[in-house]
């Protein structure tokens, strides 16, 4: 059976061939399993929110081949393309990237808008996810009227809205307090207790220990691939 | 995503940008508002002025006759002003009454009107207040007046061929001249006094257009005498005559006959004559309103164009605000379709409501226009609102075309490193 994710000898180069060429991704080969907790570590400007955008099939890479499932994004359509980002996978920003004209409901409903479901329905998913990150009494609230901690709660919850096997966590607590931060990534491991495949990108090595699995990039390349014990929270 | 969803968006969209959406809303309004003024006012105004031709009736041929010489007496008077054509032409039309239904002159007469203390005379109308009595147009014709101009009598009798053929002194007055002299009383067997001479009241016609357009149209203010009165009452010889011919005859073939008639009738070294159909004025009449409408609609078009780039400017303005939330929701699952459709209908419905707008504008300055300019109420036509309203949307979904396609061309990674 296929690999969920396997990353076969990518390269994600800007500027090719000219003197100011930069390989963000220079020659990455991985495989991650369904149910692993894998925290992709590095310094900034190592290519690690790269290679989130390549995994998350928000950004094509140069070469090579990327195979989710089995399949060979490069042969999907945008509608394929999107269709993945809308019910394999979900995001978590550092920025929280939450619609700021939107009340907090609305912008954890969102996704499940794109997936066609009808309102009754989309609202109760859109409230149990509110329910499970402690936001279901807010739901009316515009994203500017709530705390970082808060803010990062509410794109969790969309991002669990559609149930996704793989959530993919970008500095998730790099805009919060270490209290706030803690519940975060304390969330991240439950979700991947009950089975969901986490991929966690920091420069923080603590942060990292959450993990059970430290992918660590350099220049675009890994530099260690390891198992560890993990500090469970 | 549904259209519902992608309309309640456009519409929060739009609802929380109210004053940049008014004003990206103004060029649409200012052009939709000219645009249904311009061809509503001008179409009403022709589709008023057909109703009162028709009112008077249609399938009518203007036969006119004119004398080059003058009869002179042995002192070198004129004594008529030529010769009269009427039992010519009168008995010729008698001789195809499968074309024609009737013949009379149609000649006006100078006369002043006198009943009691009422003077023609004194008569006053103000076409700018539309208030006062206009002085009654008083013709000279024959007893087939009534069935050439769509006339019925409403009380007493028509003219007759007797009153024709023996001189008599009497006369039948349209409904809003005999308002004016008699008020509600009743007409029929009182004298009027014309030019000093008396003639009887014999019969009122019933109203050819009632309600609020009677007031400015002057049809039914008339009196009609036999035209044997000219005798008595003087005044131009009669040059002007109305045929009118059956329904389902072709008026031009009608008209060609009558020509042909009057070649064999008036020497050329004499005279000339002039046979035409109404309904071709009716058409010129129609053809010049329908270029007028067209040359100012098109300038109105123009404004409206403009309008359209000023939603296609804005646009592109809300999609470079907007790159970061598009970066999100291709990041969440929206496909390009989805962003296509989300910022067309944004621009179609900015427009729509604009063209709403405009319509309400271009109603209200339909009913001032048509007042000022020509004294009538004109309301747009269902279909000139619904195209106007169509047409809007349709601007919004042209102009917002290229700025919901750039919209959906932006890669999902670079529109969420956006600011």
């Amino acid at each position: 059976m296929a690999s969920l994710i396997e990353l076969k000898d990518i390269y994600k180069i800007y500027g090719e061939g000219l003197e100011s060429e930069v390989r963000a991704l220079d020659g990455v080969t991985l495989t991650i399993e369904k149910g692993e907790f894998v925290a992709v570590v590095g310094q900034s400007g190592s290519g690690k929110s790269t290679m989130m955008n390549v995994l998350g099939c928000l950004d094509i890479p140069t070469r090579g081949d990327y195979l989710l499932e089995g399949t060979d994004v490069k042969e999907l359509t945008d509608k394929e393309l999107s269709r993945i980002r809308n019910k394999e996978i979900g995001f978590i920003f550092q920025q929280y990237n939450l619609i700021q004209s939107l009340t907090v409901l609305e912008n954890v409903e969102l996704p499940l808008i794109y997936q066609g479901i009808n309102a009754d329905d989309r609202y109760d998913m859109a409230l149990e996810a509110l329910e499970r990150v402690g936001l279901s009494k807010r739901v009316k609230h515009k994203p500017t009227e709530m705390s970082g901690g808060q803010q990062q709660r509410v794109a969790i919850a969309r991002a669990i809205a559609t149930k996704p096997p793989i959530i993919m966590a970008d500095e998730p607590t790099g805009a919060l307090d270490s209290r706030t931060g803690h519940e975060v990534l304390e969330f991240l491991q439950q979700l991947n207790r009950e089975g969901t495949t986490v991929i966690l990108i920091t420069h923080d090595n603590g942060i990292a220990a959450t993990a059970r699995r430290v992918v660590r990039l350099t220049d675009g390349k890994i530099v260690e691939d390891k198992e560890q014990e993990v500090d469970w929270l | 995503m549904n259209i519902r969803q992608a309309v309640k968006m456009a519409w929060k969209s739009i609802i929380g940008k109210k004053g940049r959406s008014m004003l990206t809303m103004l060029g649409v309004i200012i052009g939709i508002a000219a645009v249904m003024t311009i061809v509503s006012v001008m179409s009403g105004y022709a589709a008023k002025t057909m109703e009162q031709f028709s009112a008077m009736g249609s399938n009518k041929i203007t036969v006119d006759i004119y004398s080059y010489f003058y009869e002179v007496d042995e002192n070198g008077n004129a004594v008529s002003s030529g010769r009269d054509y009427f039992p010519d032409l009168y008995a010729y039309c008698k001789s195809i009454p499968q074309y024609i239904v009737g013949v009379t002159p149609q000649a006006y007469a100078s006369v002043n009107v006198v009943y009691g203390t009422k003077n023609s005379a004194n008569f006053e109308w103000d076409w700018e207040t539309q208030t006062g009595q206009r002085s009654p147009d008083v013709y000279y014709v024959s007893n087939q007046y009534s069935a050439c101009n769509n006339l019925t009598i409403t009380k007493g009798r028509d003219l007759s061929e007797l009153d024709i053929e023996r001189y008599n002194q009497v006369c039948v007055m349209g409904s809003q001249a005999a308002e004016a002299f008699f008020d509600s009383a009743d007409p029929v067997g009182k004298i009027l006094q014309l030019n000093g001479q008396s003639f009887e009241v014999v019969g009122v016609y019933a109203p050819r257009i009632t309600g609020s357009d009677a007031q400015s149209s002057f049809i039914d203010n008339i009196i009609v005498l036999p035209y044997t009165a000219r005798r008595l009452l003087g005044g131009e010889n009669i040059s002007s005559f109305i045929v009118k011919a059956k329904d389902g005859v072709s008026t031009t073939e009608v008209a060609t006959r009558i020509r042909g008639f009057l070649k064999g009738l008036v020497d050329p070294s004499m005279g000339d004559t002039w046979v035409q159909p109404d309904d071709r004025w009716q058409q010129s009449m129609n053809e010049q309103m329908g270029m007028i409408s067209l040359v100012l609609g098109g300038i109105a078009a123009i404004s409206l164009l403009v309008g359209g780039i000023g939603i296609m400017n804005i646009m592109l303005v809300t999609v470079t605000e907007r790159t970061r939330e598009i970066g999100i929701r291709r990041a969440i699952g929206a496909q390009r379709s989805s962003i296509v459709t989300q910022f067309l209908i944004e621009a179609a419905m900015l427009c729509g409501i604009g063209g709403v707008i405009g319509i309400l504008i271009g109603t209200l300055g339909c009913y001032v226009a048509g007042n000022l300019l020509f004294h009538m109420t004109i309301y747009p036509s269902a279909a000139v609102t619904a195209g106007a309203l169509g047409f809007s949307v349709l601007l919004g979904l042209i102009f917002g075309s290229y700025p919901a396609i750039k919209a959906s061309k932006l890669q999902p990674v670079e529109a969420l490193r956006a600011e």
